[in-house]
């Protein structure tokens, strides 16, 4: 938790399949994690390694056509797919401040 | 009129310093003021979004705020001024006109700031026909500068696909391709490149800029900037391939523009003797091949399963 201040987001590959398939976005004390793919076509959103929220760290951004998404509840509020939502992931804090994914079926992430 | 294609696109941007570092990153140069120049001046220039001096924005939200066309001569702009202007405003300043297109679109003529260019070509050489390459020169090197030559083309999301494509033939474009489901390639008077302009019908909610990008000087650029691209942490979208209308390789990548970016090369170039083509939009017609990047690997070294030492 600590490793990701407020206003910041971080990409995650827990199944190693070489390209981050969702990214965790911290907003106040709480955490989010979302799946790494827009609904407009279920492509990946970053532009960069990390990168996805605007400028003021206040919204998630798809970088394919600029769509804007609230950070604690995945709604696109502008864009392609508007009234969509993002896919939550459920993720867990655990004693130690480290996230781990709550689906025990997935490989284990810890941030 | 002969406009020779696009001079500029501007952006009005949410984040100014990440787009300039991915500008700088893609190969365009910083030559300062918001200009990122490609070798022959051709530009993406940056402001912030809520800068007084950029025309006002679409109601969808899109980032790109002004599309500036490069014509060939004075003639050329004053015979656009006068065939815009007969049916709303035109103002000119500095030489430069500007107006509003029939989807809202702000668009601008100027004379072509660009420069010409003389860069060689990608030489390849094939059996059966005259060599090209001379002996003892490389095909390919690691550490080959590459830098986008041109802006070549952007594509639109427009609401009324007919009724734009209606006021670019007004100013000399001509149809060269049409995706069926989507809308016309369009050419303007004063090129021979398949396209400069593409249009896609979407809803009214999502106009604005698919995706823009430059043109590099042939196959093996691409495929060296955009797997340089990738492995400084940028995120290919679609490609590399090769497209079936314009025949030009592709690579597509995310950015923070609000569109996407793509590196092209080699377009095929078209005069009024040819005649359209019409393909439904899909996978099939939108590409002849598509690759996908990996890291280096090389074969060798013993099976797995070996249990001998190596010596």
């Amino acid at each position: 938790m600590h490793e990701l201040p407020d206003g910041t987001a971080r990409g995650f590959d827990p199944r190693r399949t070489g390209q981050d398939t969702m990214f965790v976005v911290r907003k106040g004390d709480a955490l989010h994690a979302w799946a790494d793919a827009c609904p407009h076509h279920g492509t990946p959103m970053a532009w960069r390694r990390h990168a996805y929220l605007n400028a003021a760290g206040d919204r998630i951004v798809c970088s394919a056509h600029g769509a804007l998404f609230e950070m604690d509840t995945g709604r696109c509020t502008l864009g392609p797919c508007l009234g969509d939502t993002l896919t939550r992931i459920s993720v867990v804090l655990d004693a130690h401040g480290d996230v781990r994914l709550a689906d025990a079926s997935r490989q284990e992430a810890s941030a | 009129m002969k406009i020779v294609g696009l001079d500029e696109l501007v952006f009005g941007v949410d984040d100014v310093a990440a787009c300039s570092r991915y500008l700088v990153d893609y190969g365009l140069k910083d030559a300062g003021g918001g200009r990122y120049e490609a070798l022959d001046g051709t530009a993406v220039v940056l402001r912030h979004k809520d800068d007084p001096s950029l025309p006002p924005g679409l109601a969808s939200g899109s980032m790109l705020r002004e599309t500036v066309h490069g014509a060939a001569d004075q003639a050329t702009l004053d015979a656009l001024e006068s065939e815009i202007s007969s049916d709303r405003k035109v103002t000119r300043e500095d030489g430069v006109l500007r107006c509003v297109d029939d989807a809202g679109f702000a668009i601008a003529f100027q004379v072509t700031v660009r420069r010409p260019i003389d860069l060689p070509r990608e030489m390849s050489n094939a059996p059966g026909a005259a060599q090209h390459r001379g002996v003892n020169a490389l095909g390919v090197r690691v550490d080959a500068p590459v830098s986008p030559r041109t802006l070549s083309h952007a594509v639109y999301f427009v609401p009324d696909v007919d009724k734009l494509e209606a006021f670019y033939k007004r100013i000399g474009f001509r149809v060269t391709d049409r995706m069926l489901g989507a809308g016309p390639f369009m050419q303007p008077a004063g090129t021979l490149d398949h396209h400069t302009i593409f249009l896609i019908q979407t809803p009214a909610a999502m106009q604005g800029i698919e995706h823009f990008t430059f043109h590099l000087g042939g196959p093996a650029e691409l495929m060296l900037a955009g797997s340089r691209f990738v492995e400084k942490g940028y995120q290919s979208f679609w490609g590399p391939g090769r497209h079936q209308m314009g025949s030009n390789w592709f690579w597509y990548f995310n950015s923070p523009l609000g569109c996407h970016v793509e590196y092209d090369a080699d377009m095929d170039l078209h005069d009024a003797s040819w005649q359209p083509r019409s393909a439904p939009m899909g996978a099939d017609s939108s590409q002849v091949f598509l690759l996908q990047y990996r890291e280096k690997w090389a074969p060798g070294g013993p099976p797995p399963s070996a249990t001998t030492a190596r010596p």
